[in-house]
């Protein structure tokens, strides 16, 4: 029996699920392979009670969220979590960082209250449950979300790459943005993108989250004896970490 | 071997002619920098270049290499051949050269690898001389001059070039494209000069007698401790290396999971999986440890089994390490006892 899949959302811009969509030549291959029972961008029905593989995207924003994924927890043999605000906590979950009702009180000023309800601070899926597969990146690769998804079916271990992403890049031939006085984030993230930012000749921006080889203190003191500005380079790694993460290194 | 001399103004006839049975790839500009790249027109060869960002390792070991696709169902491999059109690689630096005579000992030898071995058989290799750059310390490795591995070299005397022959398939290119002459005493005395005013130039001087010693008296140096503490673990030296070979190979399935392929990637000892086993055993699991290794395999392991270190002082690892950790710096600091 073809496992059954279900594909939700917590917060995001659905884009990773969009990207879903891309995969165009091989979506059919793929269908062919699994019981698609619920996809929240496409589907209109409900969530079924039962199913074996939940795909989840976007950050935990909400009690909702938590109460969601204990249940997918309970229910799925598989989860697997696709793009940056589901890995890391990504763009949502810098507004966990500091004082979350502060922030509400900013930007919603005194109906903040009404606005979000059961708010809690942003955060990865994996500060909830327990994550068997990841697919990190903003958006997520198509070609990666295929791989792991084939080791999701095939039951392989999940295998993302450790490494920082200089050495990708280096294999391209760029030439290395710190040359040109730039700050890029390659040194910090986790490889795998193809160092795809830095040849179209912009800085990587540290979407695929921190690689578990960096070596995060040793970075930041070489780049501040190289002149930079290190408080930039902190402030540049949490758009897509969460400080908790980046300071525990 | 024998010589001939060329007038520099004949190298776009050279390339030419030899773009008729060939692919012709040699360094071009890329933005402040140089890569190997095919030539089309002849004007965008960069003779002049200083070195390129990848080592002409890439276009006989690529850094991701399709090895074979085969089929879930009976494991049968479905299509392994390598496709290795006839290419020249014109405007090699010695150290290059070298390099690739070092890289024949590991793909050539014990064990063949069709994949490189092909590729290597349908190359011709036209060497160029060069100037050395700060970071250029092939003259303390003896690697500062090529005398095996190319099939014509050419020293640049400034209005024609010095050619040196080493090959029969050499000679014929030669022959067929290119107008040359004899040498004269006097070609032989500007090619004897260029070579003294090139060693000259070297800023470097790296002590590398009795390095096999130096490495086994400082096995457990803090020099190690300090270095690993420094590194990125990012893997940008092996990369950039022209010597360096390992790599990885990962499977894939296909979308429809019924077949799949195979595929090589360049792989870097720097990494913390490169030593992981399964059971979670890692051999080198500290930073340290892994700085350490590469050393002890490039100035050791390598020399206590081809007599050569695996190393030919391009510099690359010294330009691409944002830790600026480099063989100078590390010789320099076991001799010593410390980092600076
Ligand atoms: S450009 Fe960025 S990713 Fe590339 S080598 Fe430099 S720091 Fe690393
Ligand atoms: S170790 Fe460094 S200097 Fe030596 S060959 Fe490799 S890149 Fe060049
Ligand atoms: S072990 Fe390390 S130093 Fe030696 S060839 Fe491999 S990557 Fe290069
Ligand atoms: S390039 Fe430098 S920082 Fe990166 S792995 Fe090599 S020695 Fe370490």
């Amino acid at each position: 029996m073809a496992p059954r899949v279900v594909v939700v959302s917590l917060a995001s811009d659905f884009g990773c699920q969009v990207q879903m969509t891309n995969i165009e030549d091989d979506l059919l291959d793929v269908l062919g392979l699994i019981d698609l029972s619920y996809w929240q961008l496409a589907s209109s029905g409900h969530m079924p009670a039962e199913y074996d593989v939940a795909i989840v995207e976007g950050a935990v924003t909400t009690e909702e969220h938590v109460e969601l994924l204990k249940r997918i927890r309970s229910v799925a043999d598989v989860v697997m979590v696709i793009g940056a605000c589901a890995v890391t906590g990504g763009i949502p979950a810098m507004a966990g960082e500091g004082d979350l009702e502060q922030r509400f009180a900013y930007v919603y000023g005194t109906d903040g209250a009404n606005v979000a309800r059961g708010r809690i601070s942003p955060g990865p899926v994996k500060r909830i449950i327990g994550v068997d597969y990841e697919v990190p990146g903003c958006p997520i690769d198509t070609a990666e979300f295929l791989r792991v998804l084939s080791h999701a079916l095939q039951g392989l271990a999940n295998r993302l790459p450790q490494e920082p992403l200089c050495a990708i890049c280096k294999t391209k031939e760029n030439v290395c943005l710190f040359d040109k006085g730039q700050i890029c984030l390659g040194m910090f993230t986790r490889t795998g993108c193809g160092a795809r930012c830095v040849s179209l000749g912009r800085p990587c921006t540290g979407c695929r989250g921190l690689a578990a080889d960096a070596n995060v203190e040793s970075a930041m003191k070489i780049l501040a004896e190289k002149g930079y500005d290190i408080d930039e380079v902190t402030e540049r790694l949490a758009v897509f970490n969460t400080r908790e993460e980046v300071f525990s290194r | 071997m024998f010589f001939r001399v060329m007038d520099t103004s004949r190298l776009p006839d050279l390339v030419r002619g030899l773009s008729r049975d060939h692919e012709v790839i040699g360094p071009v500009a890329k933005e402040e920098r140089f890569v190997f790249a095919a030539i089309d027109d002849p004007a965008d060869l960069r003779l002049d270049y200083d070195t390129t960002l990848l080592p002409p390792k890439k276009l006989f070991f690529p850094p991701e290499d399709q090895m074979m696709r085969f089929r879930v169902a009976d494991n049968e491999v479905l299509d392994d051949e390598v496709f290795a059109a006839p290419r020249v690689l014109l405007g090699l630096h010695p150290c290059d050269i070298n390099a690739l005579l070092l890289m024949d000992n590991i793909f050539l030898k014990d064990y063949v690898d069709p994949y490189y071995k092909a590729r290597r058989d349908t190359t011709l290799v036209v060497g160029i001389s060069c100037v050395p750059t700060e970071d250029c310390f092939c003259n303390s490795l003896g690697t500062d001059e090529a005398h095996w591995g190319f099939d014509i070299f050419l020293t640049d005397l400034g209005d024609r070039y010095f050619v040196s022959v080493r090959s029969v398939k050499g000679a014929e290119l030669l022959d067929d494209f290119v107008e040359t002459r004899e040498i004269t005493d006097a070609d032989t005395a500007a090619f004897q000069r260029v070579t003294r005013e090139r060693k000259d130039k070297f800023t470097q001087d790296v002590d590398t007698s009795q390095l096999p010693l130096l490495l086994d008296a400082k096995f457990d140096s803090p020099v190690w401790d300090e270095l690993g503490e420094r590194c990125l673990s990012c893997g940008a030296c092996s990369m950039v290396c022209p010597t360096c070979y390992c790599f990885n190979v990962r499977d894939d399935l296909a979308p429809d999971q019924k077949t799949g392929t195979r595929t090589r990637l360049w792989d870097s000892c720097q990494f913390s999986e490169f030593a992981a086993v399964a059971h979670g055993q890692n051999f080198r699991e500290s930073r340290a440890s892994r700085v350490k290794y590469r050393y002890y395999h490039k100035q050791w392991g390598y020399l206590s089994k081809f007599e050569r270190v695996l190393c030919v002082g391009c510099g690359r690892c010294s330009t691409a390490c944002a830790a600026d950790i480099t063989p100078r710096e590390v010789i320099a600091a076991l001799a010593k006892g410390g980092v600076e």
